[in-house]
């Protein structure tokens, strides 16, 4: 082996595990994620405590009462703005911020009738004109196929 | 139950892609804290290490690292997240009678893989990797707007604390960020990622590792006339992101209330000479303050404007600079005890605060600091 | 040694299967640990910490118990997370009575798992990529070729560290690849009287597994272990409380000691010594300083059944001579004889151990819940057939360096 006086050392580069993944969601999350086609969106009302999950879970995280099938309840769909924050760089997948061409809002959204709070892409607004407490609503892709991505972002409601 | 004590330590100069490979780095440090305590590894009964898979960017993290580590033919185990869930389990494995001295090491070289992309990992991969907002900053972004919205925190004042912790660090040679002259404007100045988060606002990108010896009280008092004794540990365990109350750190509450009761502590503003804490933002360490019970909720920009927690204040918080002036991830909280033991010892330099007795160490993981571990630690006397 | 009296007192685990597509990720954790739990007859809230782990490469899920914390009633206490590879189960047991043992927890679960289903990359080698990279040099070393290298890669396991250490064990011992498939066909046998298993094959023969396709030498496509989805629970105990329980396995010593890095090259070029892959010092070390604990002092007739993790079945013949069961290079002439069946002088793997069911986080500790349920006398159908005062409990993992050992009873200390 040489043993060579230098500088630094040398690296080698690769994502780790850039394996793929296909999680199974389980039967809520399947019925939450399917009825997003009919533009509903589901939570699971725990009947012990009453806290009500957005998305819904099979197990109360607070009481941990099991929960199934007939603890679903549909929401309405608008929320209240709890909290929020202003994008300005984004994550590209293989470890670097960049830049955004420009500022995008970041919602903490409660939903009526929910307790869960979801974290969720705010569109159709001037990050100047975000308050605490404005009330939105999902904004719907045109074509809903019953997937997540059938909410684009959630809109200030009108 | 047997008393444990913090026997040697050490820890690298925390840097951005520190020009050693992992293992050399990881050797190092074990061999200085095994020649800090004054003993050979022949004498370390078990080695319990802290990393993470996709941290370390490889499968199975501490696996090519069982010699460098020196647990080759030791009893020996691998917790992940913080190093104070290395330290905290060593110190089980000692309290169980089966061992007598532990060595601790936690490492992450955080120029391997960016940690926040990591973080993006550690969410709900059924819902919000999907959504794809979140990562540790964008999710403590939206905290730090809530906290300040209902406590009338400014910017100013969450500055403020980065100006501390990162002047501080001017004195600490293992830290990374060491500004002496920082000023809130230039914290203000410095790059936005997710408002009101900007660059100095977070915790760096550091590679660096840590290593801790733990001692019962008959071998601690065989190797050192200055043991550092484990009064109290807490640990918990939070709710996940959606159904947390993001205003609070009610798991760090919980856990620093179980190292208080451990260690016999009713007054922490009163009994604890000097805190070091992982503040991975700058907002997040009012919410400490709170959590350890140093002031009432929402109260936390008082103690610092009060200059309560400066180096030369009541209770200092982070005199080493903290997390904020390096964060090699896995390792932070370890450093943060070995920057406590420091304090107590006396070995501070530049950065002691006098006449310290009794510490608190802290260290944190997870999305807005979900998962939480309190050490309360100790002189003799 | 050990201060305070540890038991095992409820074991869970759910049915394994090569996909449970049915449920996700913390579903399929929270039926373990409930079973655990229901067994044990303790609420969640009579928990004091939780110890966790898996293979997060595997999951792809970084930390997963902050995500799966909130179904088994992790919020509010402590929870530890472990992950040493093979051995996590093992590493996550050991956590958990450490965690009693210190007196700082009165009751404790200890939950793993792995769902390789939720991966899209073949068997479970996902993630394993970089290990898999340091045992292909050392298969080259061993003039192993490029295709049989490839297929190690692809079925359940890390075979490629596995063939060649097989190589060794035959060449010392004299044992012959129809001493595997006599392993193999036992281990299908009895997975099909193990309900929760995955591979099961009522009268399994040696015959059956023979026919076979080598799939890398020594190793035919029966020698192999499944990528299974699957999780297992325990929960653990301080003495007064498990005293008052009717079933309980009493832990009476526990080791985990490392070995070298079984590569001739490590990352930093150290250069390690170990030329023999089936020496696994670690794993005789492990042994003794358990057995010491335990009192036991002839492991041979003291030890009523063994549950040794053997994703190969080369390795269940390796590890009973390495846990003292039989002597040295001897055990395939124990086997012949047929001590290692459920009936036999010395029963291994009764359950059909990681051969016949490996979902890779779970796997060591499903070792130490199936040697507690011997114990306890709980394994119905895999029952040994005979009084089981002491079972060890065994898992393998790393690059060949790591070992658990876990010595449960039906007596304290």
């Amino acid at each position: 082996m040489l043993h060579l006086e230098r500088e630094g050392i040398v690296r080698v580069k690769g994502l780790p595990f850039v394996a793929r993944f296909k999680w199974s969601t389980g039967f809520l999350m399947e019925r939450f994620i399917k009825s997003l086609a009919e533009k509903k969106l589901l939570g699971a009302k725990c009947p012990s405590c009453g806290y009500t999950y957005v998305p819904p879970r099979s197990r109360c995280g607070k009481c941990l009462t099991k929960l199934g099938e007939k603890n679903l309840v549909e929401l309405s769909g608008r929320g209240v703005l709890v909290g929020y924050t202003t994008a300005y760089v984004g994550l590209d997948g293989e470890g670097n911020f960049v830049d955004l061409e420009k500022p995008r809002v970041i919602g903490a959204i409660k939903l009526e009738g929910a307790d869960s709070t979801i974290f969720m892409p705010i569109g159709e607004i001037d990050p100047e004109g975000v308050r605490e407490g404005m009330e939105v609503e999902p904004k719907w892709r045109e074509a809903t196929r019953g997937e997540l991505a059938d909410i684009e972002y959630f809109k200030p409601s009108r | 139950m047997r008393r444990v004590a913090i026997v040697g330590y050490a820890q690298t100069q925390h840097q951005f892609d520190m020009q050693k490979t992992r293992e050399d780095m990881v050797f190092e440090v074990v061999k200085e804290a095994l020649s800090h305590a004054g003993i050979t590894r022949g004498e370390v009964d078990t080695v319990v290490t802290a990393s993470t898979d996709f941290l370390d960017g490889r499968t199975i993290s501490s696996v090519f690292l069982s010699m460098a580590v020196g647990a080759y033919l030791k009893d020996e185990s691998k917790t992940e997240e913080d190093g104070t869930s290395a330290a905290w389990y060593a110190f089980m494995r000692i309290l169980s009678g089966v061992h007598d001295v532990a060595l601790v090491e936690a490492h992450t070289q955080g120029s391997t893989f960016n940690p926040h992309q990591v973080s993006f990992y550690t969410l709900d991969p059924l819902f919000d990797r999907q959504i794809g907002v979140l990562n540790d900053v964008s999710a403590a972004a939206i905290q730090a707007r809530m906290y300040m919205s209902s406590y009338g925190v400014s910017e100013e004042e969450i500055a403020m604390v980065s100006v501390k912790n990162l002047s501080n660090a001017a004195k600490n040679p293992f830290a990374q960020r060491r500004m002496p002259d920082l000023t809130v404007e230039e914290v203000l100045g410095s790059k936005l990622y997710y408002h009101p988060i900007r660059e100095l606002m977070m915790s760096p990108i550091s590679d660096g590792a840590c290593a801790l010896v733990l001692a019962s009280e008959e071998k601690a008092k065989e190797i050192t006339d200055t043991p550092v004794w484990i009064e109290g540990v807490g640990v918990c365990q939070d709710f996940y992101l959606r159904d947390r109350n993001l205003l609070e750190l009610d798991s760090l509450r919980k856990a620093a209330k179980d190292a208080y009761e451990m260690a016999g502590i009713r007054d922490p503003y009163a009994e604890l000479d000097v805190f070091e804490v992982s503040e991975k933002f700058a907002h997040e360490e009012l919410m400490i303050y709170e959590a350890l019970g140093l002031c009432r909720r929402g109260k936390g920009k008082v103690l610092l404007e009060r200059g309560a927690t400066e180096k030369g204040g009541e209770i200092p918080v982070n005199p080493s600079g903290g997390a904020l002036a390096a964060d090699p991830v896995c390792a932070t909280g370890l450093v943060r005890m070995v920057e406590a033991a420091k304090q107590i010892r006396g070995e501070a330099g530049e950065y002691q605060i006098p006449g310290v007795r009794r510490a608190l160490a802290h260290g944190q993981f997870g999305m807005c600091a979900q998962k939480n571990w309190v050490f309360i630690l100790g002189g003799e006397g | 040694m050990m201060f305070r009296n540890v038991a095992i007192i409820g074991c869970g685990q759910t049915k394994h299967s090569s996909k449970r597509r049915d449920v996700s990720l913390p579903e399929m954790i929270e039926e373990a640990a409930w079973r655990a739990m229901e067994d044990a007859q303790v609420t969640p809230e009579e928990i004091d910490a939780i110890v966790v782990g898996n293979m997060q490469g595997f999951g792809g899920v970084a930390q997963p118990d902050q995500w799966i914390g909130d179904w088994i009633g992790a919020p509010g206490k402590p929870v530890m997370r472990i992950a040493t590879g093979g051995t996590t189960g093992g590493s996550v047991g050991q956590g958990a009575i450490y965690a009693v043992a210190s007196g700082m927890y009165d009751k404790v679960l200890a939950v793993a798992w792995e769902k390789h289903s939720d991966s899209k990359e073949p068997g479970a080698t996902t993630g394993l990529l970089h290990v898999a990279l340091a045992n292909f040099f050392h298969a080259f070393n061993y003039g192993m070729n490029l295709k049989s290298l490839v297929a190690t890669t692809v079925v359940g396991a890390a075979a490629g560290v596995a063939v060649y250490q097989a190589m060794f064990y035959m060449h010392r011992s004299g044992c012959r690849i129809e001493h595997f498939d006599m392993v193999a066909a036992k281990s299908r046998r009895n997975a099909a009287k193990n309900k929760y298993a995955h591979l099961q094959w009522p009268g399994c023969t040696p015959e059956d597994i023979a026919k076979t396709e080598m799939v890398a030498y020594p190793f035919r496509f029966g020698h192999i272990c499944p990528a299974s989805d699957g999780a297992s629970a325990i929960v653990v105990a301080a003495e007064d409380i498990a005293k008052k329980k009717e079933d309980k396995a009493w832990v009476k010593g526990l080791a985990s000691y490392s070995d070298e890095e079984n590569q001739l090259m490590s990352e930093s070029y150290g250069g390690v010594g170990i030329l023999d892959a089936s020496e696994q010092m670690g794993c005789r070390v492990s042994a003794m300083k358990a057995y010491r604990m335990a009192g036991i002092t002839d492991p041979k007739r003291e030890i009523d059944v063994a549950e040794i993790y053997q994703p190969f079945p080369s390795q269940e013949l390796i590890f009973a001579e390495r846990l003292g069961l039989f002597d040295e290079g001897k055990a395939w002439v124990a086997l012949e004889e047929g001590e290692m069946e459920i009936d036999g002088r010395m029963p291994t793997d009764p359950s059909g151990g990681v051969l016949a069911t490996n979902a890779i986080g779970s796997s060591a500790l499903q070792r130490i819940l199936e040697a507690a349920l011997q114990v306890m006398g709980k394994a119905e159908e895999h029952q040994v057939p005979k009084e089981v005062r002491n079972a060890v409990a065994h898992g393998w993992g790393g690059v060949t360096n790591y070992t658990t050992v876990t010595v449960l009873g039906d007596s304290p200390r």
